[in-house]
C-alpha cells in the first residue's frame, strides 16, 4: 500500500535562500504535510534529477477574491467568453470544477491557475471589511492555494474619528477588534484620506498634510496610527501602504513623503512602480525611491510591474479610476462603501507603443534591478492591475536574461525614457537564487508566514519544481510539479489534485473598553447591525502573535 | 407557553436586507415580527412549512428520493435545466451551481425574467454606485426615478433614504433634496421638494439631455417636458452626492429596455461635477447573491450554459421559456412562482423540486424534498440590493437543510455517473 503520507522529493538542485541553500543537490522530505529531515526508505518519491526545486510561490500582493475582483469578473463576459476552461480531471477522481479565465479568472480557475504556476499562497491586498464575508466565500472557493486578505482601513470613519480626536491607542483597538471580526490578515491603507475626500466632495488629497474637510484629519496622521497599530500589535506582516495619489506624474514626491513619515517604523509600501513618477511631465524616479528604500532596512516594497498587455485595474481608491475611465473612455465601475471604502475599476491595456505604458514598464523593471536588497523588494504585478499573474514568468525572463530585456526595450516607445536608467543600460541579471527570495523566501518573511517560503524542518511541504529550461519564460511558466502540504498537484502541466487550501488570518488582542462606543457607532451611522457584522468561525485558527 | 425572542434578524422579503428585525416565536410558530412592515410580516409568516419527501406523488424516504432524483438527473447530460429560486442562501446556491456545473446543466435564476436589462446596460457601461449607508450617510440630492419604494420596498425611505440622518446629513429629510420624477403610469413618491411628469415617448430622450447638460452642452430649443428634464440637471450637478434611484424589477406595464443605460450613463456623467450613485432598487430573497455567486463561479451573473463542459453565457434565453425545445430534466432548488405555461411544461418532464414547500407544487413532480426558507429556518449568508453580504439568524429551525440535501444530492449523481 502507498504511503501517501510521505514524500521524498529526491535529486533536484535546490534553492531555498531562507536555509542558505543556493543551487545544492538535496532531498526533500515530507510527511504529514510539513517538511521532515527524513523518511523512510520505500516512501513515495519524486525523481526531480536535473530539476530545480524552490518551496512554493508566495504572492504578496494580489486581487483575487474580493466583492471588487466580482465586480470587475461580472464587467468581463467578453473576457470569460474568449477564455473557457473545463473542469480538469483529477487523479484522485475528486470534484473539479469547470470555469473562465481573462485577467479576473472565475475562483476555481484562478486556484487551478495560481497551482499552475507554482504559487501555492496567496493574499487578496484589499477587502472592504463590511465585505469579509464575501471574501470568505470566495476563497472557500479557490482550491490548491492557502490564502487571505487585508482589510482596507484607510479611509474608515471610526478610525478618522479617533485620529481627529487624538486617541490612538483607540484606534488601534479598533483595528484589532476588525482585523478579528472580519477574519483578515493584515492592516491596508489605501490613499489615505483621499478615498474619503472622493467620496465627500474633496475629490482627492494632494500631500500628506492636507487635512481632510470632513474630519479635519490628515494623511500623516492615518499613515502614523495605522502603522504604529500593526507594530504596537506585533501582526505578522506590517502595515500595508498604497500610498496618495497613484498614478499621477510627480508622485514620487508624496512616496518618499510617507516613507520618511514613518522613517525607523516597519512598513511595507505596495506597487510602488505606480507611485515612483517624476514631474510635472511623466518621466522615471525610480532612482530616488529604490535608494531610500536600499538604506532604510524598515521599509519593504513589492514593485508592482506592469507587463504589455490586457489588464484589469481594480482599486479602493476611486478618484484614480475616474481619471483612468476619463483619460481612457474605457468602461467604468465605481462603488462607494459605507462607512469604509470605496472601489473603482476600469479594464486597461498596456501597449508597448503608448509613452506612458513604456515608461511605466521601465520604471518597475528599474526597482527591480537597482534594488540592493531582493529581501525587501519583491516581485508583484499588483495582478491583475499591472498585468494578469500569468505573466510573472515573463517578468522573471526580464528580470534574469538581459538580452531578452535590452531587445524588448528596442520595441518600446521612448518617447518619455529620457535619463531613465534602464535606457542607459542596466546589466544586472538576476540569479536563480534572486528569483526564489523575491518570488517566495521574502513575500513569506515579509508576511510573518514562518512556514512559508522555506523547506527546512517544519515548513510547510509546499514545493516547486521546474524542468531546466533555456527559455525562463517558458521554464516558469510550467513547472514540472507542483506539491502542496506534501500532495502532488501538479504534474507536468496538469493538475492532478485541488485540496482546499488554509485560512490565514489573525485575531489579536484588544482592550473591550472599546466595544461600548462603537456599538453606538453602528447603531447612529451603521446600515448593518454590530451583531451581526462580525464573520463568525473561520475553519482554521489564527495565526499566534509573537507575545 | 413562553414565547422566545430573536433580535437582529435579517429579513429577505425585499432587498433592503433590514436586520434590525425581532421575531418572537411561539410553540414553532411565528407570532410577532417589529418593527411593523407590510412586506416584512407576511413575508415571515407564521414560519409554518411543510416538511415532506414525495416521491412521484408519495410520500418516501430521503434516500429513495435521492437517489431516483439522481438517477432523472444524471442520465441526462446537458440537458438539464437547474432553476434557482430567489429564497436560498448562498450556501445553497454554491451547492446547486456545483450540481449544474456537475451535470452540465443550464442555469436559470430569477435574475433572467427580471433585472437582465440593467445587468447587461452595467456590463455595456460599468457602472456608478453605492451601497445603502452610503445613500444614507450622504446624499443631499436624492432623486427617485419612475419609483416610490413605499409599495416594494416599505422601509427604504426611513432606513436609506431621504428620511434618516446620517455622517453628513445632520437633520435627515430636511438636510435633502428630494426630486420625483413621474414616468407615465409609475408613479415617483409625493412630497418632493421638485417633482416632473414625463410621459415614456420622452423619458429617453430627457435621460439624454440630462446628460449632455451635465457635460455642459446647450440643447437649444425643447417641448416643456424637456425642458423642465434639463432644469433639473443644476440642482443634481450642484449636490454634494447626488443619488439616483429606479426600481430594477419589473413594473405592471412594459417600460423602455434603454431606461437602464440611460441613468447609468447621467450617474456616471454627473460625476464630473460633483459626486452621485445610481441605485437599482432589487427585490428579495437572494437573487442578488446568485448573481455573486455564479459570477464568481462561472464568470458570468446569470444564464450560464454547462453543456460544453464550461461555462457559456447565454443572456438572450430564459431556461424556462425554453423546456421542451432544450431540456430532459428539470431540478429546482428553492421555491419558484410558476405561470400556468411553465407548470405544464414542468408537469410534462422529469422535474425535481428541493425547497420551500416542495411537496405543495401545483403539479406533481417526480421528485419533491421540501427545505426551509434563507433567513427564516436556514442561516448562511444573503445578499442585500447592494451586494452586501448579510448574515441570516434563522428564528426557526429546519428538519432537513438545503445544503445538507443538496450536498447528498451531489454525491448521489456522482455514485449514478460513476456507475453509468
Amino acid at each position: 500500500m502507498t504511503d501517501m503520507r510521505r514524500l521524498r522529493i529526491t535529486g533536484g538542485t535546490l534553492y531555498d535562500p531562507a536555509n542558505g541553500v543556493d543551487g545544492e543537490v538535496r532531498d526533500i522530505c515530507i510527511e504529514d504535510g510539513r517538511v521532515v529531515p527524513d523518511v523512510p526508505h520505500g516512501s513515495p518519491a519524486l525523481d526531480t534529477r536535473g530539476m530545480i526545486v524552490m518551496p512554493g510561490g508566495v504572492d504578496i500582493h494580489s486581487h483575487f477574491a474580493s466583492s471588487s475582483c466580482n465586480h470587475a469578473r461580472r464587467l468581463l463576459p467578453e473576457e470569460h467568453f474568449a477564455d473557457p476552461v473545463a473542469a480538469p480531471t483529477l487523479q484522485d477522481r475528486t470534484v473539479s470544477r469547470s470555469g473562465t479565465g481573462g485577467t479576473v479568472p472565475s475562483t476555481f480557475t484562478t486556484g487551478y491557475r495560481y497551482a499552475g504556476l507554482g504559487y501555492t499562497t496567496v493574499f487578496d491586498a484589499a477587502v472592504a471589511p463590511v465585505m469579509a464575508r464575501h471574501s470568505h466565500a470566495e476563497l472557500e472557493d479557490t482550491p490548491c492555494v492557502d490564502g487571505g486578505f487585508f482589510a482596507l482601513m484607510g479611509n474608515d470613519e471610526y478610525l478618522l474619528r479617533q485620529i481627529a480626536a487624538g486617541e490612538r491607542e483607540r484606534a488601534r483597538d479598533y483595528a484589532a477588534w476588525l482585523l478579528g471580526a472580519t477574519g483578515a490578515y493584515a492592516i491596508k491603507i489605501v490613499n489615505p484620506g483621499g478615498i474619503e475626500a472622493w467620496k465627500s466632495g474633496q475629490r482627492n488629497l494632494s500631500g500628506l498634510d492636507e487635512a481632510l474637510a470632513t474630519r479635519g484629519v490628515t494623511p500623516r496622521a492615518i499613515l502614523e496610527t495605522l502603522t504604529d497599530a500593526a507594530n504596537q500589535l506585533k501582526l505578522p506582516h506590517p502595515v500595508h501602504i498604497h500610498c496618495n495619489n497613484l498614478g499621477v506624474p510627480g508622485n514620487v514626491a508624496v512616496t518618499l513623503a510617507s516613507m520618511q513619515a514613518l522613517a525607523g517604523r516597519r512598513a511595507h509600501f505596495t506597487h510602488v512602480q505606480f507611485h515612483s513618477y517624476g514631474g510635472p511631465g511623466w518621466s522615471s524616479a525610480a532612482a530616488p525611491v529604490i535608494e531610500y528604500v536600499n538604506e532604510h532596512p524598515e521599509i519593504s516594497i513589492d514593485v508592482g510591474q506592469v507587463m504589455f498587455g490586457p489588464a484589469t485595474t481594480i482599486t479602493a481608491d476611486g478618484p484614480v479610476e475616474y481619471l483612468l475611465h476619463k483619460s481612457s473612455g474605457r468602461k467604468w465601475v465605481n462603488i462607494d462603501i459605507e462607512m469604509e471604502t470605496g472601489c473603482g475599476i476600469v479594464p486597461f491595456q498596456y501597449k508597448d507603443k503608448a509613452a506612458v505604458s513604456a515608461l511605466q514598464w521601465v520604471i518597475g523593471l528599474e526597482l527591480f534591478l537597482l534594488s540592493a536588497d531582493p529581501w525587501r523588494v519583491v516581485l508583484s504585478t499588483d495582478h491583475p492591475n499591472g498585468g494578469s499573474f500569468l505573466s510573472y514568468p515573463a517578468l522573471i525572463q526580464l528580470l534574469m536574461d538581459r538580452g531578452v530585456r535590452d531587445e524588448r526595450i528596442k520595441q518600446i516607445n521612448p518617447k518619455l525614457l529620457a535619463g531613465s536608467a534602464l535606457a542607459d543600460g542596466l546589466t544586472r541579471e538576476y540569479t536563480l537564487n534572486e528569483i526564489a527570495i523575491i518570488t517566495r523566501a521574502a513575500p513569506a518573511r515579509l508576511l510573518g508566514l514562518r512556514h512559508k517560503g522555506h523547506l527546512g524542518p517544519g515548513a510547510d511541504g509546499d514545493v516547486t519544481v521546474y524542468s531546466t529550461n533555456t527559455d525562463l519564460a517558458e521554464m516558469f511558466a510550467a513547472p514540472r510539479y507542483v506539491v502542496k502540504g506534501g500532495v502532488l498537484v501538479v504534474e507536468e502541466g496538469h493538475l492532478r489534485r485541488a485540496p482546499t487550501g488554509r485560512r490565514l488570518h489573525v485575531r489579536p488582542g484588544y482592550d473591550e473598553a472599546l466595544l461600548p462606543d462603537l456599538r453606538r457607532h453602528f447603531e447612529t451611522y451603521s446600515t448593518v447591525a454590530f451583531e451581526n457584522y462580525p464573520v463568525g468561525e473561520i475553519a482554521d485558527e489564527p495565526l499566534s502573535l509573537s507575545p | 407557553m413562553t414565547d422566545t425572542r430573536m433580535d437582529h434578524v435579517t429579513c429577505l422579503g425585499c432587498g433592503c436586507g433590514c436586520d434590525d428585525i425581532a421575531v418572537t416565536v411561539r410553540d414553532g410558530r411565528i407570532v410577532e415580527v417589529t418593527p411593523p412592515c407590510p412586506v416584512s410580516r407576511p413575508w415571515f409568516g407564521d414560519g409554518v412549512v411543510p416538511w415532506e419527501v414525495m416521491r412521484n406523488g408519495n410520500p418516501a424516504d430521503l434516500g429513495e428520493a435521492l437517489s431516483e432524483a439522481a438517477g432523472l438527473l444524471a442520465l441526462q447530460p446537458g440537458r438539464v435545466l437547474v432553476y434557482l429560486g430567489a429564497d436560498l442562501s448562498s450556501g445553497a446556491q454554491r451547492h446547486a451551481v456545483g450540481i449544474a456545473d456537475l451535470l452540465r446543466a443550464t442555469i436559470d435564476t430569477a435574475t433572467s425574467g427580471t433585472a437582465a436589462t440593467g445587468l447587461l446596460a452595467g456590463q455595456r457601461r460599468g457602472r456608478a454606485t453605492a451601497t445603502l449607508g452610503e445613500i444614507r450617510n450622504r446624499a443631499d440630492v436624492v432623486l427617485f426615478w419612475a419609483t416610490d419604494p413605499a409599495r416594494r420596498y416599505p422601509r427604504f425611505q426611513s432606513r436609506y433614504a431621504p428620511d434618516p440622518s446620517g455622517t453628513q446629513i445632520a437633520n435627515g429629510r430636511a438636510d435633502r433634496f428630494v426630486i420625483s420624477v413621474h414616468v407615465g403610469s409609475e408613479k415617483a413618491p409625493s412630497g418632493a421638494d421638485a417633482s416632473l411628469t414625463l410621459e415614456p415617448s420622452d423619458e429617453i430622450a430627457a435621460l439624454s439631455l440630462m446628460r449632455a447638460a451635465v457635460a455642459g452642452n446647450s440643447p437649444g430649443e425643447l417641448t416643456t417636458p424637456l425642458e423642465q428634464a434639463v432644469a433639473l440637471v443644476p440642482r443634481l450637478s450642484g449636490a454634494r452626492y447626488a443619488v439616483l434611484i429606479h426600481d430594477a424589477e419589473p413594473s405592471a406595464e412594459p417600460r423602455n429596455p434603454l431606461r437602464v443605460e440611460g441613468l447609468i450613463t447621467l450617474a456616471q456623467a454627473l460625476n464630473g461635477p460633483t459626486r452621485a450613485a445610481l441605485l437599482s432598487l432589487r427585490a428579495g430573497g437572494n437573487r442578488v447573491g446568485a448573481e455573486s455567486l455564479l459570477t464568481w463561479q462561472s464568470g458570468f451573473p446569470y444564464a450560464v450554459d454547462y453543456s460544453r463542459g464550461y461555462p457559456r453565457y447565454v443572456p438572450e434565453q430564459r431556461g424556462l421559456d425554453l423546456l421542451e425545445k432544450r431540456f430532459s430534466a428539470v431540478l429546482i432548488v428553492g421555491s419558484a412562482a410558476f405561470d400556468d405555461r411553465t407548470a405544464s411544461a414542468l408537469a410534462n418532464l422529469p422535474t425535481v423540486i428541493i425547497g420551500p414547500r416542495a411537496s405543495q407544487s401545483v403539479f406533481s413532480p417526480a421528485v419533491a424534498i421540501d427545505t426551509g426558507v434563507a433567513g427564516i429556518h436556514e442561516g448562511g449568508t444573503g445578499y442585500r440590493m447592494d451586494e452586501v453580504p448579510l448574515s441570516l439568524r434563522p428564528p426557526l429551525t429546519a428538519t432537513r437543510s438545503t445544503v445538507d440535501v443538496l450536498e447528498a444530492l451531489h454525491g448521489a449523481i456522482r455514485l449514478r455517473a460513476g456507475s453509468a
